[in-house]
C-alpha cells in the first residue's frame, strides 16, 4: 500500500512538472451518473466552471458509473485525477476507509483537497482545506425544531432503511431539536422491503397514526415518505403536518397545495458551486474562507418560499 | 396434472383436502390473521385494518398472479420491478410532461409492459439461458432506459401528472376514504386468471409446461407461444400497477417498484406454488398475497418491532415450502393407496 502510494505520488510529481502547473487545473469527483441528486451538484459545478475557465483554469468533472463498487471506483477516479496532474481535487468522502489513503497520497503530491457533500466527521484525516455540505444531525435538529415551533407536540420520524447511520443521525437530530422546543419524537423504522414502496409506507403510517392519536407531525428521511405521509393523512383524515428530508417536484407541488408542511433541503447546487469556485480561488488567489466547515443546509422549504424554489428547480439548480 | 384442477375433487375426504395446493397456505392465513387480530385489536379487525392490508395486497397481488402463472410454468420474472416505474414514467412523460391525452399515456405505459414481456418471452424461448438471468438482464436494461429517458426528456427522475377526474376515479381513488380502487382491480385480475388457469385449456397447458416442457411440446402444446404470452401477461400486470400508482400518487419515480420483485415471489411461494413448477393454484396465490399483506401491515397495528414482521414473513416462506413438500408427499401417499 505504502509503496503503491509513493509510486502514485512520484507519478503525480512527474505529471505535475510536465504540465507546467500554472493553469490551476481542478478535478471535481462526484457520485453515480444514475443519481438525480448529483445532477443538481453538477449544475453548480457547471456554473463555477464558467468562472474558472474565464480566469484561465480548467475543470474536469468525474463521476462513478453506479454505487455497486463505490469505494474502489472513487479511488480509481482520485488516482486518475492525480495522474493527470491536477492542482486541486473537490470530492465528497463517502467511503473513508478506501478514499483517505488515496487522498493523502494526492496531498503529498501537492494537490489541494476540497471536501463537499459528505464526510464532515473525517475532515481532519482527509486534510481538506474546507467543507461545503450539510450535517445530518444539524439538518434533523433544524427540522425537528421547525415542526415543534409550528405547534407539533408529537413527531413521528420515519427511517426507510433500518440501521443506516446517516438516517439514524437525522432522526437523532430531529429528536433533540424537537425536545428542545418541547415536543416528543417517536422513531418509526419501516422494514427494508418497503423502501421505495409508497403504498406500503403509506399504510404503515396509517397504522401508526391510528394507533397513536397524539401524533400531530411526521418527518420522513426519504422524499417518497412525504408522498406516503400525505396519503396516510388523506386516508385517516387526521390533522398531521407532513414533512421530509430532500424533495422531488411532486413535494414542491404538495407544499404549494398545502398537503405537505415542509422539506429539509441541503442545497446541492451550492455544494457543487462553492466547492469548485472556492477551490479555484484558493489555488489562483490564495483565498480562504474563515468559516470552516460551511454548512449549505438545512434550508427549510415551506409555503413561504416554495415559489422561488420551484423557479430554481425548473432551471435544474434546486 | 389433474390434481391441480379446481372442482374435480370428489367428496371432502382428508386426502382430497390435503392434495389441494393451497391447503397449507390457508392454515398459515388463519394463524397469521388470528395472531394480529389479537395483537392489533379493534382497529386492525375494523375497516382501517382491512383497508390497510387490502391496499397492500391489491398492488402486489396484481403482479403476483401472473408471476405465479409463470412459476407454475417453471419460469421466473424479475423484470416486473423495473416495468412498474417504466410504465408510470412513460405515461407521466407523455401525459404530464408533454400534456398529451391521458388515455394515450396510459396506453403507451401498458404497451411498455407488453413489450418488455414480449422480449422476455422471446429471449427465454429462443435461448437456453435460465429465465432468472434473462429477466435480471431485462430488469437492468429497462431500469437504465427509464432513467436515461426520464432525465433526457423531462430533466428529472420524478415526473408529475394530474389525472383527469375519470381516470382518477377508475384507477386511483380511495373508496370510503380508505379502500383503494386497486382492490377491485385485484379481484378482477384474480377472477380472470382463475378461469384461465382452472377452467380453460390454457390452464392445463401451463401446468404441463411446468411439469415437463419437452413432453408438453411433444404433446403438441405450443410451448413457445404460451411462454411468450405468459411473460406479456406479467409485463402487462406490472405496467398496470405502475399506472395505478401514478393515478393514486400523481407522481412517477424512477426508483420505485424494486420491492415488488421479492414480494411477488414470496406471495406466490407462501401461496403454495412449487418453485420447480407444475403445481399451484390461483386461490393459493390470493391467500399467499393476503397472508403476506396481513403480516406486513399487522405489525404496525400490533405495536411490535417492525423487524419482527420480516422475521415472520421469512418463517412463513420456509414453512410454506416445507408444508408444500409435506402435503405433496401426503397426497402422493393417498393416491398410491387408491391406485
Amino acid at each position: 500500500m505504502n509503496f503503491k502510494a509513493k509510486a502514485f505520488a512520484a507519478a503525480a510529481a512527474v505529471a505535475l512538472l510536465s504540465t507546467g502547473a500554472m493553469a490551476q487545473d481542478i478535478a471535481v469527483i462526484a457520485g453515480s451518473v444514475e443519481d438525480a441528486f448529483m445532477d443538481k451538484i453538477k449544475k453548480g459545478v457547471d456554473d463555477a466552471t464558467a468562472m474558472v475557465t474565464a480566469n484561465g483554469g480548467t475543470v474536469q468533472y468525474l463521476r462513478t458509473q453506479n454505487y455497486e463498487n463505490f469505494g474502489p471506483d472513487l479511488v480509481t477516479l482520485i488516482n486518475q485525477a492525480v495522474a493527470q496532474g491536477v492542482d486541486g481535487i473537490a470530492i465528497p468522502v463517502w467511503v473513508p476507509d478506501a478514499q483517505i489513503p488515496a487522498l493523502q497520497a494526492a496531498r503529498e503530491a501537492g494537490i489541494v483537497i476540497m471536501q463537499y457533500n459528505s464526510g464532515l466527521p473525517v475532515m481532519g484525516d482527509v486534510g481538506a482545506i474546507n467543507y461545503f455540505g450539510s450535517d445530518e444531525y444539524a439538518a434533523g435538529f433544524g427540522g425537528g425544531k421547525y415542526l415543534a415551533e409550528k405547534g407539533a407536540k408529537h413527531i413521528l420520524c420515519h427511517i426507510q432503511v433500518p440501521g443506516a447511520i446517516n438516517l439514524t443521525e437525522r432522526c437523532r437530530g430531529v429528536t433533540d431539536g424537537a425536545t428542545e422546543a418541547g415536543a416528543k419524537v417517536t422513531v418509526l423504522e419501516t422494514p427494508p422491503n418497503l423502501d421505495g414502496d409508497v403504498t406500503g409506507t403509506a399504510e404503515a403510517f396509517k397504522a401508526a397514526f391510528l394507533g397513536d392519536n397524539t401524533i400531530d407531525a411526521m418527518v420522513s428521511c426519504a422524499d417518497f415518505g412525504a408522498a406516503a405521509g400525505a396519503n396516510a393523512v388523506e386516508q385517516t383524515g387526521a390533522k398531521i403536518m407532513v414533512s421530509a428530508f430532500d424533495f422531488s417536484p411532486a413535494s414542491l407541488d404538495r407544499i404549494k397545495a398545502g398537503t405537505q408542511t415542509m422539506a429539509i433541503d441541503q442545497q446541492p447546487y451550492l455544494q457543487g458551486f462553492l466547492a469548485t469556485s472556492m477551490l479555484f480561488a484558493h489555488l489562483k488567489y490564495g483565498t480562504n474562507i474563515s468559516t470552516n466547515p460551511v454548512l449549505t443546509g438545512p434550508a427549510i422549504i415551506d409555503a413561504s418560499n416554495v415559489e422561488a424554489v420551484m423557479a430554481g428547480a425548473a432551471l435544474g439548480a434546486r | 396434472m389433474t390434481q391441480n384442477r379446481e372442482g374435480r375433487s370428489s367428496g371432502m375426504s382428508f386426502g382430497s383436502l390435503a392434495r389441494r395446493p393451497e391447503a397449507g397456505s390457508l392454515v398459515g392465513l388463519v394463524l397469521v390473521y388470528t395472531f394480529f387480530a389479537i395483537m392489533g385489536g379493534a382497529v386492525f379487525v375494523g375497516a382501517p385494518g382491512w383497508s390497510s392490508w387490502l391496499n397492500i395486497a391489491a398492488e402486489v397481488g396484481i403482479v403476483a398472479l401472473p408471476v405465479g402463472l409463470l412459476m407454475i410454468a417453471g419460469e421466473l420474472d424479475i423484470s416486473v420491478g423495473s416495468v412498474i416505474p417504466a410504465s408510470q414514467m412513460t405515461a407521466a412523460i407523455i401525459s404530464g410532461h408533454f400534456g398529451l391525452p391521458i388515455l394515450l399515456g396510459i396506453g403507451c405505459g401498458l404497451g411498455v409492459g407488453l413489450l418488455v414481456g414480449y422480449i422476455n418471452g422471446l429471449l427465454v424461448t429462443r435461448t437456453t439461458i435460465p429465465s432468472l438471468i434473462i429477466t435480471i438482464g431485462t430488469m437492468f436494461g429497462v431500469m437504465g432506459l427509464t432513467l436515461g429517458f426520464a432525465v433526457l426528456i423531462a430533466g428529472s427522475t420524478s415526473v408529475f401528472l394530474v389525472p383527469t377526474p375519470l381516470t382518477k376515479l377508475v384507477l386511483g381513488t380511495f373508496l370510503g376514504g380508505m379502500f383503494n380502487v386497486s382492490i377491485f382491480w385485484w379481484i378482477a385480475f384474480a377472477i380472470v386468471i382463475y378461469f384461465l388457469l382452472h377452467f380453460s385449456p390454457l390452464g392445463n397447458w401451463i401446468f404441463a409446461l411446468g411439469g415437463d416442457r419437452d413432453s408438453a411440446r411433444n404433446a403438441g402444446i405450443p410451448t413457445r407461444g404460451l411462454t411468450i404470452w405468459l411473460y406479456m401477461l406479467s409485463g402487462f400486470a406490472a405496467a398496470f400497477v405502475g399506472i395505478l400508482q401514478l393515478m393514486t400518487y400523481q407522481n412517477a419515480q424512477v426508483a420505485t417498484g424494486q420491492s415488488f420483485i421479492f414480494n411477488s415471489i414470496m406471495c406466490v411461494v407462501i401461496g403454495g406454488v412449487i418453485l420447480t413448477g407444475g403445481s399451484g393454484s390461483v386461490i393459493g396465490i390470493v391467500i399467499g398475497t393476503a397472508t403476506f399483506a396481513i403480516v406486513n401491515q399487522g405489525i404496525f397495528f400490533s405495536g411490535l418491532d417492525p423487524n419482527i414482521g420480516s422475521i415472520i414473513i421469512g418463517a412463513l416462506l420456509l414453512a410454506a415450502v416445507l408444508s408444500n413438500d409435506g402435503f405433496r408427499a401426503l397426497a402422493l401417499k393417498y393416491s398410491t393407496k387408491k391406485g
